[in-house]
Protein backbone atom coordinates (compact mmCIF):
# COMPACT_ATOMS: atom_id res chain seq x y z
CA UNK A 1 0.00 0.00 0.00
CA UNK A 2 1.54 3.43 -1.00
CA UNK A 3 0.69 5.75 1.77
CA UNK A 4 2.51 8.68 3.08
CA UNK A 5 1.95 11.33 5.94
CA UNK A 6 3.15 14.43 6.49
CA UNK A 7 2.84 17.31 9.29
CA UNK A 8 3.72 21.24 8.69
CA UNK A 9 4.34 22.87 12.23
CA UNK A 10 4.99 26.22 13.32
CA UNK A 11 3.67 29.26 15.01
CA UNK A 12 -0.21 30.02 15.10
CA UNK A 13 -0.34 32.80 12.45
CA UNK A 14 2.22 31.35 10.13
CA UNK A 15 -0.60 29.58 8.07
CA UNK A 16 0.30 26.16 8.89
CA UNK A 17 -3.14 25.03 8.65
CA UNK A 18 -4.28 26.60 5.43
CA UNK A 19 -0.55 25.36 4.05
CA UNK A 20 -1.74 21.64 4.99
CA UNK A 21 -5.10 22.56 3.24
CA UNK A 22 -3.83 23.43 -0.11
CA UNK A 23 -1.43 20.17 -0.09
CA UNK A 24 -4.88 18.42 1.23
CA UNK A 25 -6.71 19.78 -1.98
CA UNK A 26 -4.13 19.17 -4.44
CA UNK A 27 -3.95 15.59 -3.46
CA UNK A 28 -7.72 15.23 -4.37
CA UNK A 29 -7.15 16.86 -7.33
CA UNK A 30 -4.48 14.03 -8.22
CA UNK A 31 -7.48 11.57 -7.33
CA UNK A 32 -5.52 10.34 -3.77
CA UNK A 33 -7.70 9.35 -0.75
CA UNK A 34 -6.69 12.23 1.59
CA UNK A 35 -7.07 13.32 5.01
CA UNK A 36 -6.23 16.50 6.56
CA UNK A 37 -6.60 16.90 11.11
CA UNK A 38 -4.80 19.87 13.14
CA UNK A 39 -4.12 20.11 16.46
CA UNK A 40 -7.67 22.17 17.74
CA UNK A 41 -7.87 23.13 20.77
CA UNK A 42 -6.29 26.39 23.27
CA UNK A 43 -4.49 27.32 19.44
CA UNK A 44 -3.76 30.77 19.28
CA UNK A 45 -1.09 33.36 17.48
CA UNK A 46 2.35 32.85 18.69
CA UNK A 47 1.23 29.57 19.98
CA UNK A 48 2.17 26.17 18.28
CA UNK A 49 0.55 24.57 15.57
CA UNK A 50 0.50 21.74 13.44
CA UNK A 51 -1.74 19.47 10.93
CA UNK A 52 -1.03 16.13 9.68
CA UNK A 53 -1.92 15.33 5.78
CA UNK A 54 -2.34 11.47 4.81
CA UNK A 55 -2.50 10.55 1.46
CA UNK A 56 -2.66 7.14 0.31
CA UNK A 57 -4.02 5.27 -3.18
CA UNK A 58 -6.06 3.22 -0.75
CA UNK A 59 -8.28 4.32 1.94
CA UNK A 60 -6.51 5.67 4.72
CA UNK A 61 -5.35 3.86 7.29
CA UNK A 62 -5.55 6.00 10.15
CA UNK A 63 -5.71 9.41 10.83
CA UNK A 64 -2.98 10.93 13.47
CA UNK A 65 0.11 8.60 12.93
CA UNK A 66 2.66 7.86 15.15
CA UNK A 67 5.26 9.04 13.02
CA UNK A 68 5.52 10.64 9.78
CA UNK A 69 7.33 10.31 6.29
CA UNK A 70 7.89 14.05 5.92
CA UNK A 71 7.60 17.05 8.84
CA UNK A 72 7.47 20.44 7.87
CA UNK A 73 8.84 22.64 11.06
CA UNK A 74 8.83 26.42 10.47
CA UNK A 75 10.00 27.18 13.78
CA UNK A 76 12.44 25.69 16.46
CA UNK A 77 9.82 24.22 18.87
CA UNK A 78 7.54 22.37 15.74
CA UNK A 79 11.59 20.96 15.13
CA UNK A 80 12.61 19.83 17.97
CA UNK A 81 8.93 18.08 18.73
CA UNK A 82 8.62 16.23 15.57
CA UNK A 83 12.03 15.31 15.13
CA UNK A 84 11.94 12.11 16.48
CA UNK A 85 8.39 11.65 14.81
CA UNK A 86 10.23 11.13 11.82
CA UNK A 87 10.44 7.62 10.16
CA UNK A 88 13.78 6.33 9.00
CA UNK A 89 14.91 7.60 5.98
CA UNK A 90 11.83 10.42 5.88
CA UNK A 91 12.54 14.14 5.63
CA UNK A 92 12.56 17.01 8.07
CA UNK A 93 11.75 20.43 5.96
CA UNK A 94 13.03 23.18 8.55
CA UNK A 95 12.98 26.78 8.16
CA UNK A 96 16.69 27.63 9.00
CA UNK A 97 15.78 31.28 8.83
CA UNK A 98 14.05 30.00 12.58
CA UNK A 99 15.54 26.77 13.31
CA UNK A 100 19.69 25.95 13.98
CA UNK A 101 21.02 23.44 11.35
CA UNK A 102 21.71 20.59 14.26
CA UNK A 103 21.48 17.06 12.51
CA UNK A 104 21.65 14.76 15.78
CA UNK A 105 19.78 12.02 13.45
CA UNK A 106 21.43 10.40 11.27
CA UNK A 107 19.39 8.01 9.69
CA UNK A 108 16.77 10.61 8.11
CA UNK A 109 17.38 13.69 5.49
CA UNK A 110 17.17 17.12 6.27
CA UNK A 111 16.78 19.96 3.98
CA UNK A 112 17.46 23.73 5.90
CA UNK A 113 16.10 26.39 3.62
CA UNK A 114 16.07 29.91 4.86
CA UNK A 115 12.50 29.83 4.22
CA UNK A 116 11.61 33.53 5.88
CA UNK A 117 14.15 35.03 4.10
CA UNK A 118 13.33 33.69 0.36
CA UNK A 119 9.29 34.66 1.21
CA UNK A 120 10.51 38.17 2.28
CA UNK A 121 12.72 38.53 -1.09
CA UNK A 122 9.16 36.94 -2.80
CA UNK A 123 7.40 40.49 -1.29
CA UNK A 124 5.82 39.11 1.70
CA UNK A 125 7.11 36.92 4.74
CA UNK A 126 3.53 35.66 5.04
CA UNK A 127 4.11 33.37 2.16
CA UNK A 128 6.56 31.28 3.87
CA UNK A 129 4.31 28.44 4.48
CA UNK A 130 3.25 28.29 0.89
CA UNK A 131 7.43 28.78 -0.41
CA UNK A 132 7.64 26.16 2.32
CA UNK A 133 4.83 23.75 0.62
CA UNK A 134 7.09 24.30 -2.71
CA UNK A 135 10.34 22.30 -1.17
CA UNK A 136 7.94 19.75 0.04
CA UNK A 137 6.62 19.12 -3.09
CA UNK A 138 10.34 18.96 -4.88
CA UNK A 139 11.61 17.03 -1.76
CA UNK A 140 8.55 14.23 -2.11
CA UNK A 141 8.09 13.99 -5.26
CA UNK A 142 4.15 12.76 -4.31
CA UNK A 143 2.74 16.14 -6.00
CA UNK A 144 2.87 18.11 -8.83
CA UNK A 145 3.17 22.06 -8.99
CA UNK A 146 0.28 22.42 -11.01
CA UNK A 147 -2.24 20.53 -8.33
CA UNK A 148 -0.62 22.88 -5.93
CA UNK A 149 -1.43 25.61 -8.07
CA UNK A 150 -4.85 24.43 -8.90
CA UNK A 151 -5.25 23.77 -5.43
CA UNK A 152 -4.29 27.56 -4.31
CA UNK A 153 -7.06 28.76 -6.45
CA UNK A 154 -9.27 26.47 -4.45
CA UNK A 155 -8.08 27.46 -0.96
CA UNK A 156 -7.64 31.53 -1.51
CA UNK A 157 -11.06 32.66 -0.69
CA UNK A 158 -12.62 35.03 -3.35
CA UNK A 159 -11.72 38.15 -1.55
CA UNK A 160 -7.94 37.13 -1.30
CA UNK A 161 -7.58 36.19 -4.77
CA UNK A 162 -5.73 39.19 -5.79
CA UNK A 163 -3.26 37.39 -3.57
CA UNK A 164 -2.83 34.37 -5.62
CA UNK A 165 -0.30 35.45 -8.05
CA UNK A 166 2.02 35.84 -5.15
CA UNK A 167 1.29 33.02 -3.78
CA UNK A 168 2.18 31.21 -6.82
CA UNK A 169 5.35 32.60 -7.40
CA UNK A 170 6.27 31.67 -3.22
CA UNK A 171 5.29 28.26 -4.39
CA UNK A 172 7.97 28.29 -7.55
CA UNK A 173 10.20 29.87 -5.60
CA UNK A 174 10.07 26.69 -2.87
CA UNK A 175 9.76 24.44 -5.58
CA UNK A 176 12.80 25.69 -7.63
CA UNK A 177 15.21 26.35 -4.87
CA UNK A 178 18.69 24.31 -5.41
CA UNK A 179 18.50 21.36 -3.28
CA UNK A 180 22.25 20.50 -4.44
CA UNK A 181 23.79 22.27 -1.41
CA UNK A 182 21.52 19.75 1.13
CA UNK B 1 -27.73 25.48 -2.91
CA UNK B 2 -26.82 24.68 -6.51
CA UNK B 3 -23.09 25.63 -5.11
CA UNK B 4 -22.68 22.56 -2.99
CA UNK B 5 -24.02 20.00 -6.21
CA UNK B 6 -20.40 20.48 -7.83
CA UNK B 7 -20.73 16.43 -8.63
CA UNK B 8 -17.12 16.62 -7.89
CA UNK B 9 -15.37 16.08 -4.76
CA UNK B 10 -14.27 18.77 -2.64
CA UNK B 11 -12.10 18.76 0.72
CA UNK B 12 -14.18 19.70 3.55
CA UNK B 13 -14.48 19.43 7.29
CA UNK B 14 -16.88 17.24 9.20
CA UNK B 15 -18.63 20.07 10.51
CA UNK B 16 -19.20 21.54 7.38
CA UNK B 17 -20.04 18.69 5.65
CA UNK B 18 -23.09 18.07 8.28
CA UNK B 19 -24.12 21.56 7.86
CA UNK B 20 -24.05 21.69 4.10
CA UNK B 21 -26.15 18.11 3.96
CA UNK B 22 -28.39 19.56 6.33
CA UNK B 23 -29.29 22.57 4.23
CA UNK B 24 -29.61 20.22 1.28
CA UNK B 25 -31.65 17.92 3.35
CA UNK B 26 -34.22 20.92 3.09
CA UNK B 27 -33.55 22.06 7.10
CA UNK B 28 -36.10 24.81 7.34
CA UNK B 29 -34.38 25.89 10.94
CA UNK B 30 -31.44 26.24 13.23
CA UNK B 31 -31.34 26.39 16.14
CA UNK B 32 -27.71 26.47 18.31
CA UNK B 33 -25.14 27.76 20.72
CA UNK B 34 -21.67 27.63 20.22
CA UNK B 35 -19.63 24.85 21.46
CA UNK B 36 -16.07 22.74 20.42
CA UNK B 37 -15.49 20.97 18.81
CA UNK B 38 -18.50 21.83 16.59
CA UNK B 39 -18.97 25.38 16.50
CA UNK B 40 -18.21 25.03 12.81
CA UNK B 41 -21.44 23.66 12.18
CA UNK B 42 -23.16 26.93 14.12
CA UNK B 43 -21.37 29.54 11.40
CA UNK B 44 -21.52 27.85 8.57
CA UNK B 45 -25.69 27.94 9.22
CA UNK B 46 -25.24 31.54 10.29
CA UNK B 47 -24.48 32.59 6.66
CA UNK B 48 -26.19 30.08 4.53
CA UNK B 49 -29.65 29.90 6.15
CA UNK B 50 -29.58 33.76 5.89
CA UNK B 51 -28.78 33.57 2.55
CA UNK B 52 -31.72 31.21 1.58
CA UNK B 53 -33.87 32.64 3.75
CA UNK B 54 -34.62 30.37 6.26
CA UNK B 55 -34.23 30.06 9.77
CA UNK B 56 -31.36 30.64 12.17
CA UNK B 57 -31.70 31.60 15.49
CA UNK B 58 -28.40 31.65 17.88
CA UNK B 59 -30.13 30.60 21.02
CA UNK B 60 -29.14 32.03 24.95
CA UNK B 61 -28.47 28.26 25.65
CA UNK B 62 -28.84 24.98 24.85
CA UNK B 63 -32.06 24.05 26.44
CA UNK B 64 -33.37 26.93 24.34
CA UNK B 65 -32.23 25.20 21.31
CA UNK B 66 -33.56 22.03 21.78
CA UNK B 67 -37.04 23.74 22.93
CA UNK B 68 -36.95 25.84 19.71
CA UNK B 69 -36.26 22.79 17.64
CA UNK B 70 -39.26 20.93 18.97
CA UNK B 71 -41.38 24.08 18.35
CA UNK B 72 -40.30 24.51 14.65
CA UNK B 73 -40.77 20.47 14.12
CA UNK B 74 -44.28 20.27 15.40
CA UNK B 75 -45.12 22.57 12.86
CA UNK B 76 -43.96 20.30 9.93
CA UNK B 77 -40.64 21.50 8.98
CA UNK B 78 -37.41 20.01 8.90
CA UNK B 79 -35.11 21.32 11.51
CA UNK B 80 -31.99 20.78 13.65
CA UNK B 81 -29.56 22.06 16.61
CA UNK B 82 -26.01 20.72 16.83
CA UNK B 83 -24.28 20.63 20.80
CA UNK B 84 -21.52 18.69 22.21
CA UNK B 85 -21.10 16.08 24.99
CA UNK B 86 -21.56 18.28 28.25
CA UNK B 87 -24.23 20.66 26.59
CA UNK B 88 -26.03 17.90 24.75
CA UNK B 89 -26.19 17.18 28.57
CA UNK B 90 -28.46 20.06 29.17
CA UNK B 91 -30.86 18.62 25.92
CA UNK B 92 -31.84 15.39 27.33
CA UNK B 93 -34.92 16.90 29.00
CA UNK B 94 -36.47 18.03 25.63
CA UNK B 95 -34.89 14.79 23.95
CA UNK B 96 -37.74 13.37 26.72
CA UNK B 97 -40.19 15.50 25.60
CA UNK B 98 -39.70 14.87 22.06
CA UNK B 99 -39.19 11.27 22.16
CA UNK B 100 -43.00 11.45 23.77
CA UNK B 101 -44.03 13.63 21.41
CA UNK B 102 -43.26 11.79 18.91
CA UNK B 103 -41.45 14.65 17.14
CA UNK B 104 -39.01 14.35 14.71
CA UNK B 105 -36.14 16.81 15.88
CA UNK B 106 -32.71 16.57 14.51
CA UNK B 107 -29.72 16.45 16.96
CA UNK B 108 -26.41 16.45 15.82
CA UNK B 109 -24.01 15.62 19.04
CA UNK B 110 -20.33 16.30 18.25
CA UNK B 111 -18.33 14.56 21.12
CA UNK B 112 -16.10 15.83 23.27
CA UNK B 113 -13.75 14.50 26.68
CA UNK B 114 -16.08 14.33 29.75
CA UNK B 115 -17.41 13.62 32.46
CA UNK B 116 -18.14 17.17 33.36
CA UNK B 117 -17.05 20.16 31.14
CA UNK B 118 -14.02 17.64 30.45
CA UNK B 119 -12.08 18.92 27.49
CA UNK B 120 -12.28 20.03 23.57
CA UNK B 121 -10.57 16.84 22.70
CA UNK B 122 -12.31 13.61 21.00
CA UNK B 123 -14.11 11.09 22.33
CA UNK B 124 -16.60 8.23 22.81
CA UNK B 125 -17.73 9.18 26.14
CA UNK B 126 -21.50 9.78 25.03
CA UNK B 127 -22.60 6.44 23.76
CA UNK B 128 -24.18 6.16 26.62
CA UNK B 129 -26.18 9.89 26.66
CA UNK B 130 -27.34 8.93 22.76
CA UNK B 131 -28.51 5.48 23.05
CA UNK B 132 -29.64 5.30 26.50
CA UNK B 133 -30.76 8.72 27.28
CA UNK B 134 -30.35 11.30 30.10
CA UNK B 135 -34.12 12.41 30.23
CA UNK B 136 -36.94 10.88 31.96
CA UNK B 137 -38.99 7.87 30.91
CA UNK B 138 -39.17 4.76 28.31
CA UNK B 139 -37.92 6.22 25.26
CA UNK B 140 -35.40 5.59 21.91
CA UNK B 141 -33.39 7.96 20.03
CA UNK B 142 -32.35 6.62 16.27
CA UNK B 143 -28.91 6.79 16.88
CA UNK B 144 -25.96 7.41 13.40
CA UNK B 145 -22.52 7.08 13.82
CA UNK B 146 -20.73 8.49 10.50
CA UNK B 147 -17.10 6.64 10.32
CA UNK B 148 -15.61 9.01 7.46
CA UNK B 149 -16.60 12.68 6.46
CA UNK B 150 -18.70 11.46 3.37
CA UNK B 151 -20.85 9.41 6.02
CA UNK B 152 -21.02 13.05 7.64
CA UNK B 153 -22.71 13.57 4.68
CA UNK B 154 -24.90 10.36 3.81
CA UNK B 155 -26.09 10.10 7.49
CA UNK B 156 -27.17 13.79 7.62
CA UNK B 157 -29.67 12.62 5.30
CA UNK B 158 -30.40 9.94 7.01
CA UNK B 159 -30.79 11.18 9.53
CA UNK B 160 -33.68 13.81 8.29
CA UNK B 161 -35.42 11.23 6.95
CA UNK B 162 -35.48 8.99 9.81
CA UNK B 163 -36.64 11.26 12.01
CA UNK B 164 -39.31 12.33 9.91
CA UNK B 165 -40.87 8.96 8.62
CA UNK B 166 -40.74 7.31 12.46
CA UNK B 167 -41.69 10.28 13.76
CA UNK B 168 -38.53 9.75 16.54
CA UNK B 169 -35.89 12.47 17.64
CA UNK B 170 -32.46 11.34 15.54
CA UNK B 171 -29.17 11.70 16.73
CA UNK B 172 -26.20 11.89 14.31
CA UNK B 173 -23.25 10.81 16.53
CA UNK B 174 -20.05 12.06 15.60
CA UNK B 175 -16.53 13.36 17.83
CA UNK B 176 -14.09 16.02 17.40
CA UNK B 177 -11.63 13.93 15.11
CA UNK B 178 -14.77 13.63 12.24
CA UNK B 179 -15.90 17.44 13.05
CA UNK B 180 -12.76 18.91 12.69
CA UNK B 181 -10.83 16.35 10.19
CA UNK B 182 -11.12 17.23 6.15
CA UNK B 183 -11.74 15.06 3.63
CA UNK B 184 -12.70 14.71 -0.03
CA UNK B 185 -16.37 14.47 -0.27
CA UNK B 186 -19.43 14.63 -2.55
CA UNK B 187 -22.66 15.96 -1.99
CA UNK B 188 -26.01 15.45 -3.72
CA UNK B 189 -29.63 15.68 -3.98
CA UNK B 190 -31.81 14.61 -0.92
CA UNK B 191 -31.97 11.18 -1.90
CA UNK B 192 -35.28 10.19 0.15
CA UNK B 193 -38.84 10.53 -0.32
CA UNK B 194 -40.22 13.97 1.46
CA UNK B 195 -42.40 12.74 4.09
CA UNK B 196 -45.82 14.24 4.38
CA UNK B 197 -46.61 15.80 7.75
CA UNK B 198 -50.18 16.94 7.41
CA UNK B 199 -51.74 14.37 9.34
CA UNK B 200 -50.05 15.85 12.48
CA UNK B 201 -48.43 18.49 11.99
CA UNK B 202 -49.45 22.20 13.81
CA UNK B 203 -50.31 24.21 11.00
CA UNK B 204 -53.00 26.16 12.57
CA UNK B 205 -56.74 24.37 12.71
CA UNK B 206 -58.34 26.68 10.03
CA UNK B 207 -61.31 24.34 8.63
CA UNK B 208 -60.03 20.96 10.69
CA UNK B 209 -60.35 20.53 14.35
CA UNK B 210 -57.40 22.00 16.62
CA UNK B 211 -55.03 19.35 17.41
CA UNK B 212 -52.64 19.23 20.72
CA UNK B 213 -49.27 17.86 20.92
CA UNK B 214 -48.33 17.19 24.51
CA UNK B 215 -46.67 14.44 26.55
CA UNK B 216 -48.67 14.67 29.54
CA UNK B 217 -50.68 11.21 30.09
CA UNK B 218 -52.75 11.39 33.42
CA UNK B 219 -54.39 8.22 33.02
CA UNK B 220 -52.72 5.06 34.06
CA UNK B 221 -54.39 2.94 31.69
CA UNK B 222 -53.92 5.44 28.99
CA UNK B 223 -50.22 5.48 29.36
CA UNK B 224 -49.84 2.10 29.45
CA UNK B 225 -51.41 1.81 25.88
CA UNK B 226 -49.70 5.03 24.55
CA UNK B 227 -45.75 3.44 25.53
CA UNK B 228 -46.93 -0.16 24.10
CA UNK B 229 -47.80 1.69 20.68
CA UNK B 230 -44.61 3.86 20.95
CA UNK B 231 -42.30 0.67 21.54
CA UNK B 232 -44.16 -1.64 18.78
CA UNK B 233 -42.83 1.43 16.48
CA UNK B 234 -38.95 0.90 18.16
CA UNK B 235 -40.28 -2.82 16.98
CA UNK B 236 -40.64 -1.89 13.54
CA UNK B 237 -37.30 0.63 13.50
CA UNK B 238 -35.17 -2.46 14.43
CA UNK B 239 -36.88 -4.39 11.89
CA UNK B 240 -36.32 -2.07 9.16
CA UNK B 241 -33.42 -0.07 9.96
CA UNK B 242 -30.47 -1.47 11.85
CA UNK B 243 -27.73 -1.24 9.34
CA UNK B 244 -23.68 -2.10 9.99
CA UNK B 245 -20.51 -2.68 8.25
CA UNK B 246 -18.69 -6.00 8.48
CA UNK B 247 -15.31 -7.59 6.52
CA UNK B 248 -13.89 -10.74 7.12
CA UNK B 249 -16.42 -11.71 9.90
CA UNK B 250 -17.21 -15.22 8.22
CA UNK B 251 -14.42 -17.04 9.08
CA UNK B 252 -12.96 -14.87 12.00
CA UNK B 253 -11.83 -15.89 15.15
CA UNK B 254 -12.03 -12.90 16.99
CA UNK B 255 -14.05 -10.01 15.66
CA UNK B 256 -13.29 -6.40 16.51
CA UNK B 257 -16.42 -4.38 16.94
CA UNK B 258 -15.92 -0.39 16.31
CA UNK B 259 -18.17 2.44 15.97
CA UNK B 260 -17.45 5.84 14.29
CA UNK B 261 -14.23 7.51 13.98
CA UNK B 262 -12.43 5.08 15.84
CA UNK B 263 -13.47 2.18 13.36
CA UNK B 264 -11.25 3.64 10.94
CA UNK B 265 -7.77 2.65 12.71
CA UNK B 266 -9.61 -0.89 13.71
CA UNK B 267 -10.40 -1.52 10.04
CA UNK B 268 -6.66 -1.42 9.72
CA UNK B 269 -5.82 -3.53 12.59
CA UNK B 270 -7.81 -6.16 11.19
CA UNK B 271 -5.97 -6.17 7.78
CA UNK B 272 -2.67 -5.99 9.79
CA UNK B 273 -3.60 -8.95 12.15
CA UNK B 274 -5.21 -11.01 8.65
CA UNK B 275 -1.49 -10.30 7.31
CA UNK B 276 -0.16 -11.97 10.76
CA UNK B 277 -2.18 -15.22 9.50
CA UNK B 278 -5.05 -14.14 12.94
CA UNK B 279 -8.02 -14.51 11.47
CA UNK B 280 -9.65 -11.55 12.47
CA UNK B 281 -12.88 -9.90 11.36
CA UNK B 282 -14.38 -6.58 11.62
CA UNK B 283 -17.33 -5.39 12.64
CA UNK B 284 -19.19 -1.71 12.68
CA UNK B 285 -22.39 -0.62 13.65
CA UNK B 286 -23.64 2.34 11.93
CA UNK B 287 -27.15 2.66 13.24
CA UNK B 288 -26.02 2.64 17.67
CA UNK B 289 -29.66 2.61 17.90
CA UNK B 290 -31.18 0.08 16.73
CA UNK B 291 -28.03 -1.99 17.53
CA UNK B 292 -27.21 -4.60 15.52
CA UNK B 293 -27.37 -7.75 18.20
CA UNK B 294 -29.34 -9.95 16.33
CA UNK B 295 -26.44 -9.94 13.56
CA UNK B 296 -23.70 -10.17 16.62
CA UNK B 297 -25.82 -13.11 18.35
CA UNK B 298 -25.68 -14.86 14.57
CA UNK B 299 -22.28 -14.17 14.09
CA UNK B 300 -21.64 -15.39 18.19
CA UNK B 301 -22.55 -18.93 17.38
CA UNK B 302 -19.19 -19.45 14.77
CA UNK B 303 -16.56 -16.93 16.34
CA UNK B 304 -14.18 -17.37 18.96
CA UNK B 305 -14.08 -14.08 20.68
CA UNK B 306 -15.23 -9.90 20.46
CA UNK B 307 -13.12 -7.26 21.00
CA UNK B 308 -14.30 -4.02 20.90
CA UNK B 309 -12.45 -0.79 20.34
CA UNK B 310 -13.53 2.38 21.99
CA UNK B 311 -12.56 6.12 22.56
CA UNK B 312 -14.39 5.87 26.46
CA UNK B 313 -13.94 3.79 29.48
CA UNK B 314 -16.00 1.12 27.83
CA UNK B 315 -19.85 1.72 26.78
CA UNK B 316 -20.85 0.21 23.55
CA UNK B 317 -19.26 -3.45 24.86
CA UNK B 318 -22.11 -3.67 27.30
CA UNK B 319 -24.68 -3.52 24.11
CA UNK B 320 -22.17 -6.23 22.61
CA UNK B 321 -22.08 -8.65 25.94
CA UNK B 322 -26.02 -8.48 25.54
CA UNK B 323 -26.28 -9.69 21.83
CA UNK B 324 -23.73 -12.72 22.21
CA UNK B 325 -25.36 -13.24 25.84
CA UNK B 326 -22.69 -15.56 27.37
CA UNK B 327 -21.87 -17.26 23.64
CA UNK B 328 -17.99 -16.55 23.48
CA UNK B 329 -16.26 -14.00 25.57
CA UNK B 330 -16.51 -9.76 25.06
CA UNK B 331 -13.29 -7.99 25.87
CA UNK B 332 -12.70 -4.26 25.70
CA UNK B 333 -9.71 -2.56 24.50
CA UNK B 334 -10.25 1.21 25.14
CA UNK B 335 -8.48 4.73 25.42
CA UNK B 336 -10.24 6.94 27.31
CA UNK B 337 -10.33 10.21 25.42
CA UNK B 338 -8.49 11.55 22.62
CA UNK B 339 -7.72 10.44 18.95
CA UNK B 340 -8.11 6.70 18.43
CA UNK B 341 -5.22 4.14 19.37
CA UNK B 342 -3.11 3.26 16.66
CA UNK B 343 -3.53 0.49 14.12
CA UNK B 344 -0.50 -0.85 15.39
CA UNK B 345 -0.79 -0.49 19.39
CA UNK B 346 -4.64 -2.68 19.00
CA UNK B 347 -2.58 -5.24 17.08
CA UNK B 348 -0.38 -5.26 19.81
CA UNK B 349 -3.50 -5.14 22.33
CA UNK B 350 -5.32 -7.46 20.39
CA UNK B 351 -2.64 -10.14 20.61
CA UNK B 352 -2.08 -9.69 24.45
CA UNK B 353 -6.11 -11.14 24.59
CA UNK B 354 -5.21 -13.84 22.82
Amino acid sequence: MSEKNFIIAGFGGQGVLLAGEVLANAFMLAGKNVTWYPSYGAEMRGGTVNCEIVESDEDVSEVNKPDADFIVALNQASFDRFLSKIKKGGWMIANSSLIKEIKTRTDINYLFAPINKLAEEVGNIKMANILALGLTAKVSKLVTLDNLIQALDIVIPPHRKNLLPLNIKALKIGYEYDLLPV
Amino acid sequence: MTECLTNKKVLTKGNYAIANAAVLAGCQCYFGYPITPQSEIGEFMSGKMQELKRGYVSAESELAAINMTIGAVSTGVKAMTSSSSCAVALMQEGLSYAATDELPVVLVSVMRGGPGLGNIYPSQGDYFQATKGGGNGDYKLIVLAPSTVQECVDLTYKAFYLAQKYRNPTVLLADGLLGQMMEPVEFYEYPYPEIDTSSWALTGAKGRDGRIIRSYGPLADDRCVFLEKLYAKYNTIEENETQWEEINTEDADIILVSFGSTSRNVKTAMKMLREKGIKAGFFRPITLYPFPSKRLHELSQNTKKFITVEVNMGQMVNDVRLAVNGKCPVELINKGVGVPPSAKEIVTRVEDLL
